[in-house]
């Protein structure tokens, strides 16, 4: 990826020595004095700064007061954009500091609709948050406020509210520091200026999502998860992005602890900065998937298991499911055994533990690369844990080729999250109704092959670990309960080895 | 008309047991209609005319309930309990004459179904009987509430049995016969009411009563605040109803024993000659006045402790008896003749 | 520790029956009051704006629910009662709830979401009524719990009344 525009924490430079609301912190002078406040756990407000873009300074809400040395002078100046040099006093907490900052957000909420009651941002707003903290209850002003555009769409991500916006320029300087490719600007004169598009076109490129998370207010809301919810109904958990071999960090919402309804990116100094994809942002259908129709095991998430009866497939237990396929597995020696690539290193390691009772070499399918590849964060690789797959000792196959080899075979087994629609179910479907086939899936696919078929959760709802392309590590929390009856795939991959060597399983 | 005597005798039995467990039934409404005029209610006004066929819906929802019996519990005696309550206060109605003698149709029918020469002694003897049928509901519903229940109830019922035994003994020794009909006829005019004659025992048989029949203030075998429900906390449906049944008609038939020991059963004040009917009538009204004396007290006394309960009753009631019967006594001896 | 000096009590009133029918006659002269119950289905109970019944949501004049979803009662709702789920409408407003649900049985009536609500959609109706057979049927949506402005106005005009000193002006 590119180099991030501002150092990260992380580098360890030089530091000098400043005094923040009477307290001696540590201060790396390469960041803005805002920086050395936010590291030393004092909250200073801000709109147009962002530590991943190039600071501006247009807002002013970051005014602290400053002395270049203990018993000197002090000045209001903005936190953003005044270098910290050694032996500085710097206090947030004073009259004057709290008298500049509300005086500028009385200008910003002048012209500020304060719709919050439609607003998708309340809730996580800075503007309200800083009103809350610093504001005055009553506006001063009597002049009607502005009128401008409410709903104007900036392709097919963004949708921008001109009224709401403070004209902190992060989403213009986001595309000039981040990608590169500036497409947004600040047009227009005074009270009409607003934020447009060169030539109006719409906005291009993967990376548009982040607009809506830099932006401080909520003038840029994201299409999809408009109005979807109150941002306060959303519980987060801590996860990692599965859709390419990056592995950015990311936090899963779930409405209500329920249903996922946003993926948004988390800090992590070594993989993806602040940012992530659109593509991963907004792939929440494959865990969004509803449940099959009750009394089937077809059309949707797989809840329990199912084998084939002389009707087809029939739902069943998870452990008579288990029994039969140790049964199969028993039956046909030298199973084929296929993996995910989307398996955690728990799972991968209770597969490596079951083909050794096996016999056989476990391997993991792995698809060609997609045209997503860019220079930022997406490597193109939609294998999430290649490199922990790999490093376990797990070889790659292609689809192509692990089709092949599943004609050939007479039982096989495959294993974890999207195995069925990496190897392609049309394609799987013309496996002969002879193979012995094996499946745990969060889904069970019409393939005449298919013997038994047992439910594995989606990633979004078991915990483990990844190891991303560089080998960090990524973690996986569950966000949302699996449905009812189906458990960790790790633990059905156990259960599966001890029906098929009771003492092997004990030992 | 000659009507066969076994036909009399089953009407006679029909009516008087009719009319004492259609008495209970009422009195379930009229407890609650009286609690309510005391309390600015209005009461049961739903089923029926002023609520009066609510002890029929009463009994519909009681015989339809489910019927609980708790795990333990001895089934056999907790089944039979109900009834060995009920039964007896049921069987004493037997004895006491209701009026004198009708004459219908030229036939000429004391009122009462059985008049034996030892009225006194069967009811006496019945009406203590209905007691096991508490103990034994208590003991076998495995509850330690039901236990408690039934313990106080059992000491209650001995300290004041007693009482109201030597009360009844003193009337006995004054009319020298322990026929209730011949009692009861030789109060014949207002005169001769016992009341005047035993002012005392009549006070105490009429205390007595409420702690007979288990009547506030002296309930301590329920006793809510404390036991839950006492001795029928585990008891749900007819079996439920069957307690209250037995409760209601132990009361019928004290109020109907006090109006034919001390106000002269069926007598008319003033009207010696007073047809059998209006004696009937007159037998009634006396005998409810007691009922609503029940009903009066529970909703205007508060419930006393179980302590002061056995001290009343062992030193200040049965010392009290004793006197009066001891003084009845040497007036009888030495007074009269 | 207090020592307690019980008052010695005469003769009369050791014996009791005295007292019990003085005690006897105070509950016999209530016996001919006149009674206070109120026989409810026949004879409502009387309401007026300052009853908080239960909360309904206002349909404007124009024929549009009030409400935008903001979740702000949700919220407030201390029974956790309410359930919002916004969308997107072509109205001005852009925001409007899709599926709008209080449960009856949880709700407590205490009026917070009517305190809550920035957009004056949720008041307390006079509405006490509450009985159905399933538990399902007393989750009232949307449909159930519409009325229109005119319904509710009574109990707007004594909330902005009420209400007047925070308020700077009228709507
Ligand atoms: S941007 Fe913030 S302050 Fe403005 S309407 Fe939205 S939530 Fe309210
Ligand atoms: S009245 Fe109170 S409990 Fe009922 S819905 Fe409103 S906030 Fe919730
Ligand atoms: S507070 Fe008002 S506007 Fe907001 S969701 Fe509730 S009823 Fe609707
Ligand atoms: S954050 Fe410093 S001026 Fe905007």
């Amino acid at each position: 990826m590119s180099q991030p525009t501002t150092p990260t924490p992380s580098d360890k430079p030089a530091t000098i020595k400043i005094q923040v609301d009477g307290r001696e912190v540590e201060a790396d002078p390469k960041q803005p004095l805002i920086r050395a406040c936010h590291d030393s756990g004092v909250d200073v407000p801000m709109y147009c700064y962002h530590p991943g873009l190039t600071p501006v300074g247009s807002c002013r809400i970051c005014q602290v007061e400053v002395a270049a040395a203990p018993g000197q002078p002090s000045r209001v100046v903005a936190a953003c954009r005044t270098p910290v040099s050694p032996g500085m006093v710097v206090q947030t907490d004073t009259p004057k500091a709290h008298e500049t900052r509300r005086e500028c957000l009385e200008f910003l909420l002048k012209n500020h609709p304060l719709d919050c009651p439609i607003c998708d941002k309340a809730g996580e707003c800075d503007l309200q948050d800083y009103s809350f903290n610093e504001g005055q209850g009553k506006g001063r002003s009597s002049e009607p406020r502005r009128k401008l555009e409410k709903r104007k769409s900036l392709g097919d991500v963004i949708v921008l509210d001109e009224e709401r916006c403070i004209l902190c320029s992060r989403c213009v300087r986001f595309f000039q520091d981040v990608t590169h490719k500036p497409q947004l600007t600040v047009s227009g004169l005074g009270s009409r200026s607003t934020i447009s598009t060169f030539g109006d076109k719409p906005l291009t490129g993967n990376y548009q999502g982040n607009l809506a998370d830099i932006c401080p207010v909520g003038a840029l809301t994201l299409k999809p998860f408009r109005f979807q919810a109150r941002v306060w109904n959303l519980s987060k958990s801590l996860s990692t992005c599965a859709e390419c071999s990056r592995g950015c960090s990311i936090t899963v919402e779930a409405l209500r602890g329920k249903e996922v309804k946003r993926f948004r990116p988390r800090f992590n100094a070594q993989v993806n900065q602040y940012w992530m994809c659109d593509t991963g942002r907004f792939a929440y259908a494959p865990v969004t998937q509803p449940l099959a129709p009750a009394g089937s095991a077809l059309g949707g998430r797989l809840a329990g298991a199912a084998v084939r009866g002389y009707g087809g497939l029939e739902l069943v237990e998870v452990e008579p499911a288990l029994a039969e396929a140790a049964d199969i597995l028993a039956a046909h020696p030298k199973p084929l055994v296929l993996l995910s690539p989307f398996a955690t290193q728990e799972e991968a390691r209770a597969a490596l533990e079951l083909c050794a009772t096996l016999g056989v070499a476990a391997r993991f399918v792995s698809p060609a690369p997609s045209a997503l590849k860019d220079d930022l964060l997406n490597t193109g690789d939609p294998c999430p844990n290649r490199r922990g797959l790999t490093e376990l000792g797990l070889a790659p196959v292609e689809p192509a080729q692990a089709r092949v080899e599943l004609a050939q075979a007479r039982a096989a087994l495959l294993i974890g999250e999207r195995i069925q629609e990496l190897l392609e179910p049309a394609e799987l479907a013309k496996l002969p109704a002879e193979l012995r086939l094996v499946v745990f899936d969060v889904c069970a696919h019409d393939l005449p092959a298919l013997d038994v078929a047992v439910g594995a959760p989606t990633h979004v709802e078991k915990s483990g670990q990844w190891l991303n392309i560089d080998g960090h590590v990524g973690v996986l929390n569950v966000a949302v309960p699996p449905p009812a009856g189906v458990g960790p795939l790790e633990r059905t991959l156990r259960e599966l080895r001890a029906a098929l060597a009771p003492s092997a399983a004990t030992r | 008309m000659d009507v066969p005597q076994p036909l009399i005798w089953i009407a006679k039995i029909v009516v008087i047991f009719g009319g004492l467990v259609g008495t209970a039934a009422l009195m379930s409404l009229a407890e609650r209609k009286v609690s309510a005029w005391m309390q600015y209610r209005i009461g049961p006004n739903r089923v029926g005319p002023f609520g009066l066929l609510q002890p029929l819906a009463d009994g519909i929802k009681f015989i339809f309930k489910e019927e609980l019996i708790p795990a333990g519990a001895n089934k056999f005696m907790f089944r039979l309990a109900p009834a060995l309550s009920a039964a007896p206060a049921m069987l004493t109605m037997a004895v006491i004459p209701i009026g004198g003698t009708a004459v219908i149709a030229g036939r000429e029918i004391p009122l009462s179904i059985a008049d034996v020469d030892i009225g006194v002694l069967f009811l006496l003897a019945f009406s203590g009987l209905s007691i096991y049928g508490v103990i034994l509901g208590g003991w076998a519903s495995n509850s330690k509430y039901s236990l408690l229940g039934g313990l106080r109830a059992s000491a209650q019922m001995i300290s004041y049995e007693l009482t109201l035994i030597l009360t009844i003994l003193a009337v006995v020794a004054l009319e020298g016969t322990l026929n209730l009909r011949a009692i009861s006829e030789n109060q014949a005019s207002i005169g001769q009411w016992n009341i005047w004659t035993q002012p005392l025992a009549f006070v105490l048989f009429t205390i007595t009563m409420f702690a007979e029949t288990n009547r506030h203030p002296f309930d301590f075998a329920e006793c809510e605040p404390e036991l839950v429900g006492g001795f029928h906390t585990e008891y749900s449906a007819m079996r439920f109803a069957l307690y209250f049944l037995g409760e209601y008609c132990a009361m019928t038939v004290l109020s109907c024993l006090n109006a034919t020991l001390f106000l002269g059963g069926p007598s008319v004040p003033f009207w010696p000659e007073a047809p059998w009917f209006i004696g009937v009538a007159a037998f009634c009204l006396k005998a409810g006045f007691f009922l609503f004396l029940f009903l009066w007290v529970r909703w205007s006394l508060p419930r006393m402790r179980f302590d002061q309960l056995m001290r009343l009753g062992w030193k200040v009631f049965l010392p009290l008896a004793l006197a009066n019967l001891l003084v009845t006594g040497a007036f009888i001896s030495f007074g009269a003749h | 520790m207090v020592i307690v000096q019980r008052k010695e009590l005469t003769f009369a009133e050791r014996l009791y029956l005295p007292e019990i029918f003085r005690g006897l006659s105070i509950t016999f002269s209530k016996f001919f009051e006149k009674p206070i119950t109120r026989q409810y289905p026949e004879e409502p109970l009387p309401t007026d704006e300052v009853t908080r019944g239960q909360p309904r949501l206002v349909v404007k004049d124009d024929g549009n629910i009030a409400c935008v979803s903001c979740g702000m009662c949700e919220i407030a709702c201390p029974a956790y009662a309410i359930t919002i789920d916004g969308g997107e409408t072509d109205r001005q407003i852009e925001r409007e709830p899709k599926r709008f649900e209080i449960d009856m049985l949880r709700c407590i009536l205490c009026g917070f979401c009517e305190e809550a609500c920035p957009k004056d959609a949720i008041f307390m109706s006079n509405e006490l009524e509450l009985a159905d057979t399933t538990r399902r049927g007393l989750v009232y949506d949307l449909e159930k719990l519409k009325r229109p402005k005119s319904a509710l106005q009574p109990r707007i005009d004594y909330v902005y009344r009420i209400n007047k000193r925070w308020r700077s002006k009228q709507p």
